[in-house]
């Protein structure tokens, strides 16, 4: 089966034609760094599979899901690969394209943004730049897929085109190059020996290893001191490395001056003015913040919760008596009835009518990705992160745990030093995620109902505030390291397409209900069957229950924060799963048929100060289940991932132990 | 051509090239070579940061956000 890979820059839309030519959809933003991993996805007209790299300035990486690239083109041998280059950064994007065009195997550019680039006055001669470089260029603007189907049908005849007869002249490297390729020939397996030699001599870390066992390195050593004594001895002084790259900045130069015109290019007057205003330095930082505000406003009080009264109302009206109805019909056994009324319709049902507060925030959240403002944010929180060690980028995850934790943890990995990436996967779980939403919407709902908003705000920033304040003490004893660095592109502002903000939402909402449909299904069966069992058998009295006794003995640990009951234990050792599922349980435990009932049992367990602190309790006491593989899976440490366990129940504790015995002082209850 | 000065010194709006690049973190400095910003290149200061934080510059259209400290290492000579 032919393959092909996509590759080319960060942020110049790969993912979005990615997702016009395949079956499949990903996750596309607009900043650099939304792709961290290859993905792989069928070709509409069956013609093959199509990768869809992380975004590369070169193939030599400098992060880790840059390296994904170099490695793929080491590895595999795809029929053909697609350049995707962005017409209004052309000589960037060329950069990278040269090393392709060395590479040896068919290869098209897809010279997307023309819209983009014309807007700016900037024209590209598409048939110019096809001429001068020998092979196919198509003209693309793949946010609305014009140009795609011209790609797919090209694709269908790559794998049998010709090689492209792309050869640069290094001059004085020359030599150098020849005598590194007499040292590959033997080598079984790899692509053009040319393309392998001007990566050793590039220093490529990733061709460096993959070569380390059977290429001899003092050799390659050897040549790389002659090939710089010849050029020092040219009157060049500079390493081999810069030459090469020196070499095809001078190519570039003379492509850019014939295939494009630039004497009529305009500012970016709208991008430059909201800068203004969004990046202002006294303003820059209160606007996002206002901004954050109005997230939750629209989240909780102006939109969600409404919409969530209406679908609680439906959950637990028509459908619950259709099921009751049909249960009875059916002749169902009373275990059955009260399994499937008592435990799935109640911890399912109980997670689900979260729903529209989750995709609302879903939604704006994929707003901020695709305007180009997630850039402007880690610009905005450098300071504020420097001052703690870490740097702006490290924002973007953060905002994306808002989400959820598990994508956050992943994009993490667009961080340059490893480091910073360690301490911000390792602080990912203070954010607070979409699924702790549900239990600051209930207990924030009886408690607290003039200030929801604000309430559930003092949550996030709790979260944030610990974030930073843990960041502190981690890079000052645990992870010290050289000072971090900071640099972001900042992308044009763009106003995001209501299909694709549709479609970004369904992509992460998506998840909710997968993990309704098995994680919290399977949990509310369980944490159903504990509460209906118990030492003396089944349906015993939930206080007797199994569930009762284990809860019971994490409660004497909880009383000193204020809610030392086994109903609380029981919830929070089963939030572990998936956090929602402290909702489930308690839906199940008080046993209630709606919302409401289950606001009046918590408004009667629980006082306004209790829930507050069950509130920061749940917010920060561990990663759930899916956050923890995925802290194993990239800090590839058990260590690590104990650690990040062990501090934030340490944290909750003495969080929750503050706000109830400080509460309490205070003369609050 | 006018005395060279530093990145951060030049006017908001006005454009420079670039003359050396002093003390820079490698990693840095590779990232701004891979957007295009080095010896010889066309810069411009478009905003300073928030409490001294980062400085916008331009450079072949691209907008691209540095620490203040770093924007200081980078000499230009005003065009």
């Amino acid at each position: 089966m032919s393959s092909f890979a996509l590759v080319g820059n960060p942020n110049t839309g790969k993912t979005s034609l990615f997702n016009t030519l395949t079956t499949s959809y990903e996750y596309v933003g607009n900043w650099a760094g939304v792709t961290v991993e290859k993905k792989v996805g069928d070709l509409k007209n069956g013609g093959g599979q199509l990768v869809d790299l992380p975004g590369i300035y070169s193939l030599h990486p400098l992060s880790r899901d840059e390296s994904v690239a170099a490695q793929y083109l080491m590895e595999e041998s795809p029929s053909a690969l697609i350049n995707i280059v962005d017409a209004s950064q052309l000589e960037r994007n060329l950069a990278l394209s040269i090393q392709l065009l060395e590479y040896g195997r068919p290869i098209m550019l897809g010279l997307n943004m023309m819209d983009v680039a014309e807007s700016r006055g900037i024209h590209v001669d598409p048939l110019k730049l096809e001429e001068l470089l020998g092979v196919p260029v198509i003209p693309l603007v793949a946010r609305t897929g014009k140009g795609s189907s011209q790609i797919l049908s090209m694709l269908k005849e790559a794998p049998t085109a010709a090689m492209p007869e792309f050869k640069l002249d290094y001059g004085t490297a020359e030599s150098a190059i020849a005598e590194i390729e007499a040292l590959l020939a033997p080598i079984p397996g790899l692509p053009q020996h040319r393309w392998v030699a001007l990566q050793l001599l590039a220093q490529n870390p990733v061709i460096l290893q993959a070569l380390e066992s059977t290429l001899n390195m003092n050799a390659v050593k050897e040549i790389v001191m002659r090939g710089e004594t010849e050029l020092q001895q040219a009157g060049h002084k500079t390493s081999l490395a810069d030459w090469i790259r020196t070499v095809r900045n001078g190519y570039i130069d003379k492509l850019c001056t014939a295939a494009m015109d630039r004497s009529s290019q305009k500012p970016h007057n709208l991008t430059e003015r909201l800068d203004a205003i969004l990046t202002h330095r006294i303003f820059g930082i209160p606007i996002f913040l206002l901004f954050l505000f109005m997230l939750f406003k629209v989240t909780f009080d102006w939109i969600g919760n409404p919409l969530s009264d209406v679908l609680d109302g439906f959950i637990s009206g028509p459908i619950s008596s259709g099921i009751n109805n049909a249960l009875d019909m059916a002749g169902a056994s009373a275990f059955t009835h009260a399994l499937i009324v008592d435990g799935i319709v109640a911890g399912v049902g109980g997670v689900l009518v979260f729903i529209p507060q989750i995709f609302i925030l879903f939604l704006i959240i994929s707003f901020i990705e695709d305007s180009g403002y997630m850039a402007r944010v880690s610009l905005l929180m450098d300071s504020l992160m420097e001052a703690v060690g870490l740097n702006g980028k490290a924002f973007i995850p953060f905002i994306i745990g808002f989400g959820c934790n598990v994508p956050a943890v992943m994009s993490a990995r667009s961080i340059e030093q490893p480091k910073d990436r360690l301490l911000t996967t390792l602080l990912i779980p203070l954010m607070s995620c979409s699924a702790r939403l549900p239990v600051y919407a209930l207990f924030a709902g009886v408690f607290f109902q003039s200030h929801q908003a604000l309430v559930v705000l003092s949550m996030y920033v709790l979260g944030i505030a610990m974030a930073l304040l843990l960041c502190k003490v981690f890079s000052a004893y645990l992870l010290k390291n050289e000072a971090s660095v900071f640099i972001v592109e900042l992308p044009p502002y763009r106003l995001p397409q209501g299909r694709s903000l549709m479609r970004g939402t369904w992509e992460k909402g998506k998840g909710f209900l997968r993990k309704a449909g098995t994680l919290i299904l399977g949990g509310s069966v369980l944490i159903w069957l504990l509460s209906y069992s118990g030492p003396g058998g089944f349906g015993v009295d939930m206080d007797n229950s199994f569930l009762a006794k284990i809860g019971g003995l994490m409660a004497p640990l909880l009383a000193p924060l204020g809610f030392g009951t086994w109903q609380s234990g029981s919830s929070l050792l089963t939030g572990f799963l998936a956090k929602e599922i402290v909702v489930s349980t308690m839906n199940i435990i008080y046993h209630v048929p709606n919302m409401e009932g289950l606001q009046g049992q918590i408004a009667l367990s629980f006082t306004p100060l209790q829930a507050f602190s069950f509130m920061a309790f749940v917010l920060l006491y561990t990663p759930c289940l899916a956050t923890v593989g995925v802290i194993r899976k990239e800090s590839s440490s058990w260590r690590w991932t104990a650690f990040s366990i062990g501090y934030a129940v340490v944290l909750a504790y003495l969080i929750s132990l503050i706000i109830y015995q400080g509460g309490r002082l205070l003369g609050w209850s | 051509m006018n005395q060279p000065t530093t990145l951060i010194h030049l006017q908001p709006g006005t454009a420079g090239s670039i003359y050396a690049i002093h003390k820079m973190n490698p990693i840095l400095r590779r990232r701004l070579y891979d957007l295009g910003v080095h010896e010889g290149s066309i810069v411009s200061m478009k905003q300073r940061g928030p409490f001294g934080g980062p400085v916008t510059l331009e450079c072949n259209g691209q907008l691209v956000g540095i620490r203040l400290k770093e924007a200081k290492e980078i000499e230009v000579s005003v065009c």
